[in-house]
C-alpha cells in the first residue's frame, strides 16, 4: 500500500517532529508557517476546551488550539517553553500548542508503517503512518485533515 | 512570438464595462432632440474600444455586436441620420446584450443568440432604414465603388500607440473596412511611421477618419499613388510629400530613449542596411524608415538643413552616439549601413551627403536644432495623447486586496504606535522629552496615514446612483408612469464594501416607489399634480453615517390598508398604533399590499430583506410617509465597514467591544430596578421601561461580577428591541478596526468580529442581537428547567 498524504502526493520530505507528553509526533513542513511562543490568548465563549482562543498575528486573528488537550496528554501547562506552530493549511492560518518542537526529519515513503488500528482518540484517517527514526517512533499526523476535520469545530461545516 | 492574452482578459473585462457603463450613461442622457455631437462621438469611442479590445482579444461575438452598433453610431455622429428615441432604445438593448457577452466570457451564462441576433437586425434595420437601402452600414469597402483610386498613406504615430498591438492591429482593421490595404511599413515601438498603399473609392476625408482616434488630419498624408504596383521610385517620391515635420518627429521622438530602446533601433537599423539592396525592388515594411531618410534630400532644402542631414540623424538615433560621434568620417564608420545606403542607386544625390556631413557645424547644428524640435513634437503629440486618455493619468487601477493590505499594515502601525504612547507615557517628561515630542509627532502622522488609506476605499455615490437613471426609465415606460429621476449628493462618499451591498436594497426601494408610490399620469393629474412624479435619491453625511434618501412624490403609504393586510395575516395590530408602527409593518416577512403580483414588485418579498441587509450592514431604515405627498425611506449606514466606533467592556478579565451604535445608555444598576420574573428571568426597571437584563458573563461562561450594584448596565438595541447588558466594567470608548473571525476561524455565536486593542490583544466585537436572542434564550431554558 502506498501511502499517500491528502493531497495525493507519496508522503517523503521533510517533516517537523514535536513533543506532546512523551509521545513525538511529525507534521509536513511544508504545512508549518512558523513557530513561536505561547502568549495569551483571547478566549472565545462557548468553545470547545481544546480551542484556547485567539491571538494577534501581526494583525491577523488567529485560532489557537491545544493539541495536549485534544489528544488528552496529560495537564496542559503554559510557561517559557510552550511553544505554538503556526500553521498554513489551505488558506488558513491556525496555530496548535504543543510541548515542544525537537526536530526537522527527512522520511520517505518507505519508512513509514501504516498505523494500526488502536482505537484511540487521534482517529487514523488523521494519520499517515508511524515512522522510525534513530529508535525513536513518530507519529506521522496528517495535519491537514486533522485541522479541518469536522471535530476540531476550527473551520465552518460543510453546510456552510 | 506568442503572448499568452488571458492575463490581460480581467483587464478587458474591466474597461469594457467601464466602457458600456459609460457609454449607458452618455444615452441615458442624451437630448434626442438635440443631441450634442460630442456625447455621439463619446458613444462613438467607447463602442469602439469594446470593439477593438474584444476582437484583439478574440471574442468575436462582442466585436460583431459592437461593429453594428457602430455602424449606426457613426451614421449618426456624421448627421447622415437623425436620431430617434427608438435609436436609443436599441442602443440600450445592445449595450445590455454586449454586458451579457461580456458577463459570458467571464464565465457567466450564455447570452441567447436570438437576442443577439435580434439586437444586430434592429440597428442594421435602423441604420439602412433612412439611407433608402444604400446599405453602407456592412463594409463593402469595394463595393459600389464609382472611381477606385490609389492612394499612398503616410502618417506617424506618437510611440505609445505604436508600440501597442492592439491599437496598431485595430487602426489597420478600421482601415482595411474602407479600403485595400498593402501595409508598407507597420508601426511599432521603434518607429511609429505607418505606411501603406490604399485601393479605395472612398474619400480621403473618411480614410482620414479612421484613424481620427489618435492623430489630427492634419498629421496624415494622403497623396495618389500613380500605381499601386509600382514600388521603391515611385514610393520615395510619395514619401517626400509626406509632412518633413513628421519623419523629424520620428527621429526626435525617438532620441530621449534609454539605452535599451536605443539597442532596438540599432537592430532595426542593421535590419534597414541588409535590407537595402533589395529596396528598390521591395519595398517592405521596415524599409520605411530609410525610405524617409534619403527621400529627405529633396524636401529638406526648404527647411535650410543640408542634405546630409538625414542619415546623420539616422545614424545618431539610432546608435545613440550622436554625440560621441567626433565628426563626420567618425560617423559613418559606426554607420556602415549608412554609407551602405548612400551606395544605393535609390538615393537621389549620394555625393552630396559626404561632404556636408562631414563639416562640423553642420553636425553642430544639428545638435542645437534637434531638441527643440523634440520638445516641440513631443509636447503636442502628449496633448493629443491626453484626448484619447483622459483620466488614464489621474487614476490607477488597483486590486481591493492590495488596498485592503495597505489597510491593514497601517492598522498595525496605529497599535504599534499606541503600545509606544503607552510605553513612553511612563517615562519622566523632562528626560524623555525629546522623544515624547516625537511620539506626539508619531501618532499625528499615523492618523492622518490612517485617514488618507481609509479613504482609498471610499467611494462616491454616484457609484450606486448612476445605475438608476436606467432602471427608472425601464420601469417607467413598462409601467405606462412619467417620471423624472433626481439625484442629490452624489459626491458623498462611502465605504466600497457598502457601496456594493447597498445597490439591491436602494434598487429595491427605487422600484417600490415606481411601482407602489408614484402614480399613473391620469391619476397624478386628478390630484392636482404634475402628471410627471419625481423620485428623489439623495445622500449625504450627518455625522459619522451616510444618509441615504428615497423620496418620490407618489400617493404615500396607505394606512387602513397597510393595517386591514395585517390583520389579513394575523399580525397583532390595532388602529390606535402610532403610524411610525404602521409603516413599520411594511417590514414584516412577506407582506405585501398589492393586489396583484407583477414582474414588477407584489410578490411580498423586499422590504424585510431590505431591512435585514441594511441592518447587516450596522445601518437604519426608517419610513416617513404622508397620504397625497409620498414617502420617504431614509437609510442610515456607518461610514465604513472596515472601521468601528466601539466602547470597551470588560467582562472577568476579557474585553468585548459594543458597537456605539446600539447603545443607548450606560448606567449603574439600582438593586430595586431589578425585577425576577417567573423565578429567574430578571427585568430591569429602567425609565418606565421593562428591559430584558443579561449578564455578559452568564452568556459568554466567563466567571464575571456577581454583585449587581458592583457592575454597570449598558442598555442596548438590537433588532428585536432593548436589553440590559450587564458588564463589570465599563473600559473606554475607541474606533476599531474590524477583523473578520472567519477569516482564520469561524462565526462565534453572539460575535460579528473582533479587533485588535492598544496593547496588541484580541478583543471580540459583540454582536448585540445576537447576544440579546442567546441571552434571552438561556432564561427561557432556565424557566423551562
Amino acid at each position: 500500500m502506498d501511502i499517500v498524504d491528502s493531497s495525493g502526493v507519496p508522503a517523503s520530505g521533510e517533516y517537523l517532529t514535536f513533543t506532546l507528553g512523551k509521545e513525538e509526533y511529525g507534521i509536513d513542513i511544508l504545512k508549518v508557517q512558523e513557530i513561536r511562543g505561547y502568549e495569551a490568548v483571547t478566549r472565545i465563549a462557548n468553545s470547545p476546551a481544546f480551542i484556547k482562543g485567539v491571538i494577534n498575528l501581526r494583525g491577523v486573528i488567529v485560532p489557537i488550539v491545544d493539541l495536549r488537550i485534544k489528544f488528552n496528554l496529560g495537564e496542559p501547562s503554559y510557561d517559557q517553553f510552550t511553544v505554538v506552530i503556526i500553521l498554513n493549511i489551505g488558506k488558513r492560518v491556525m496555530g496548535i500548542v504543543v510541548d515542544g518542537v525537537s526536530d526537522v526529519i527527512q522520511l520517505n515513503s518507505d519508512s513509514l508503517h501504516p498505523a494500526p488500528e488502536f482505537g484511540s482518540i487521534l482517529d487514523t484517517r488523521y494519520l499517515l503512518g508511524l515512522g522510525t527514526v534513530e529508535e525513536r517512533m513518530i507519529i506521522m499526523v496528517d495535519i491537514e485533515q486533522l485541522m479541518t476535520s469536522q471535530e476540531m469545530a476550527l473551520v465552518e461545516t460543510a453546510a456552510a | 512570438m506568442s503572448i499568452d492574452m488571458s492575463q490581460f482578459y480581467q483587464v478587458f473585462f474591466e474597461e469594457a464595462s467601464e466602457h458600456l457603463a459609460n457609454m449607458e450613461n452618455l444615452l441615458l442622457n442624451l437630448d434626442v432632440a438635440n443631441p450634442s455631437l460630442e456625447d455621439l462621438n463619446a458613444i462613438f469611442r467607447a463602442a469602439h474600444s469594446i470593439k477593438g479590445g474584444s476582437g484583439t482579444f478574440g471574442f468575436t461575438d462582442m466585436t460583431e455586436v459592437t461593429h453594428v452598433l457602430e455602424g449606426l453610431l457613426d451614421r449618426l455622429r456624421k448627421e447622415e441620420l437623425a436620431l430617434r428615441p427608438d435609436m436609443v432604445d436599441a442602443f440600450l438593448a445592445a449595450g445590455d446584450v454586449l454586458r451579457g457577452q461580456l458577463e459570458h466570457h467571464q464565465g457567466g451564462p450564455e447570452v441567447d443568440n436570438a437576442d443577439i441576433r435580434d439586437i444586430s437586425a434592429r440597428l442594421t434595420q435602423l441604420a439602412v432604414g433612412e439611407a433608402g437601402g444604400g446599405a453602407r452600414l456592412e463594409t463593402a469597402p469595394l463595393k459600389g465603388s464609382d472611381t477606385v483610386r490609389h492612394l499612398r498613406l503616410a502618417c506617424l504615430f506618437p510611440p505609445d500607440v505604436a508600440a501597442s498591438d492592439e491599437a496598431v492591429n485595430n487602426l489597420l482593421a478600421a482601415l482595411a473596412e474602407l479600403a485595400a490595404v498593402d501595409t508598407r511599413h507597420r508601426p511599432d515601438a521603434a518607429n511609429g511611421l505607418l505606411e501603406a498603399n490604399l485601393t479605395t473609392s472612398r474619400s480621403d476625408a473618411e480614410l482620414k477618419d479612421a484613424l481620427a482616434f489618435y492623430l489630427t488630419p492634419e498629421d496624415i498624408a494622403l497623396s495618389p499613388a500613380a500605381q499601386p504596383e509600382e514600388s521603391a521610385y515611385g514610393f520615395f517620391d510619395d514619401a517626400v510629400t509626406a509632412p518633413a515635420d513628421d519623419s523629424y518627429g520620428f527621429f526626435t521622438d525617438a532620441e530621449p530613449t534609454p539605452s535599451g530602446q536605443a539597442d532596438a533601433a540599432y537592430g532595426f537599423f542593421d535590419q534597414e542596411s541588409a535590407a537595402a539592396p533589395a529596396a528598390a525592388e521591395d519595398a517592405d515594411g521596415t524599409f520605411g524608415l530609410f525610405d524617409d531618410a534619403p527621400g529627405k534630400p529633396e524636401a529638406l532644402p526648404n527647411r535650410d538643413v543640408t542634405p546630409g542631414d538625414s542619415p546623420a540623424a539616422i545614424e545618431g538615433q539610432g546608435y545613440g552616439i550622436y554625440v560621441d560621434a567626433p565628426g563626420g568620417l567618425g560617423l559613418f564608420d559606426n554607420a556602415p549601413g549608412a554609407t551602405h545606403l548612400l551606395k544605393q542607386p535609390a538615393v537621389p544625390e549620394p555625393q552630396g551627403t559626404p561632404a556636408t556631413a562631414s563639416s562640423p557645424t553642420s553636425a553642430g547644428r544639428r545638435l542645437s536644432d534637434n531638441p527643440s524640435v523634440a520638445i516641440a513634437k513631443t509636447g503636442r503629440r502628449d496633448t493629443d495623447k491626453t484626448v484619447v486618455a483622459t483620466g488614464a493619468d489621474t487614476s490607477i487601477r488597483v486590486s481591493v486586496e492590495k488596498v485592503d493590505q495597505l489597510i491593514n499594515l497601517v492598522g498595525e502601525l496605529v497599535i504599534t504606535q499606541a503600545m509606544l504612547a503607552e510605553t513612553a507615557g511612563s517615562l519622566d517628561p523632562i528626560q524623555a522629552e525629546k522623544l515624547l515630542a516625537g511620539i506626539d509627532l508619531l501618532s499625528r502622522n499615523t492618523r492622518d496615514l490612517q485617514e488618507s488609506v481609509m479613504s482609498i476605499r471610499m467611494l462616491p455615490m454616484s457609484m450606486v446612483f448612476s445605475r438608476f437613471p436606467r432602471v427608472v426609465r425601464d420601469l417607467a415606460g413598462k409601467l405606462n408612469k412619467q417620471v423624472e429621476m433626481k439625484t442629490i449628493g452624489e459626491n458623498t462618499e462611502l465605504d466600497k464594501g457598502l457601496i456594493e451591498k447597498i445597490t439591491d436594497p436602494l434598487t429595491h426601494l427605487v422600484r417600490n416607489s415606481l411601482d407602489h408610490g408614484i402614480e399613473i399620469p391620469e391619476k397624478r393629474v386628478a390630484a392636482g399634480k404634475n402628471p410627471k412624479g419625481t423620485l428623489t435619491l439623495k445622500a449625504s453625511h450627518q455625522g459619522g453615517a451616510v444618509v441615504i434618501e428615497v423620496m418620490d412624490d407618489g400617493g404615500g403609504l396607505n394606512r387602513a390598508r397597510i393595517l386591514e393586510k395585517a390583520r389579513e395575516r394575523g399580525l397583532g395590530v390595532s388602529d390606535a398604533m402610532s403610524d411610525h408602527e404602521v409603516w413599520q409593518l411594511i417590514f414584516a416577512p412577506g407582506f405585501s399590499t398589492a393586489d396583484v403580483v407583477t414582474d414588477v414588485s407584489g410578490r411580498g418579498v423586499g422590504m424585510d430583506v431590505v431591512k435585514r441587509n441594511i441592518e447587516g450592514l450596522g445601518g437604519k431604515v426608517e419610513l416617513e410617509s404622508s397620504p397625497g405627498f409620498g414617502t420617504r425611506t431614509v437609510i442610515r449606514l456607518p461610514l465604513t465597514l472596515a472601521i468601528l466606533d466601539g466602547m470597551s467592556v470588560g467582562v472577568g478579565g476579557e474585553t468585548f467591544i459594543v458597537p456605539i451604535t446600539t447603545v443607548v445608555e450606560s448606567l449603574q444598576p439600582n438593586l430595586d430596578d431589578i425585577r425576577t420574573l417567573a423565578g429567574d428571568s430578571r427585568m430591569m426597571h429602567i425609565r418606565g421601561e421593562y428591559l430584558p437584563f443579561i449578564a455578559l458573563s452568564e452568556v459568554f461562561g466567563l466567571p464575571g461580577v456577581e454583585d449587581i450594584t458592583q457592575g454597570l448596565v449598558v442598555v442596548v438595541e438590537g433588532e428585536e428591541g432593548k436589553a440590559a447588558l450587564f458588564v463589570d466594567e465599563l473600559l473606554g470608548q475607541h474606533q476599531v478596526v474590524i477583523k473578520s473571525l472567519e477569516a482564520n476561524y469561524r462565526k462565534v455565536p453572539g460575535m460579528s468580529g473582533a479587533t485588535i486593542m492598544g496593547d496588541g490583544r484580541v478583543a471580540l466585537i459583540l454582536d448585540v442581537a445576537a447576544v440579546i436572542r442567546i441571552g434571552l434564550a438561556n432564561a427561557k431554558r432556565r424557566a423551562a428547567a
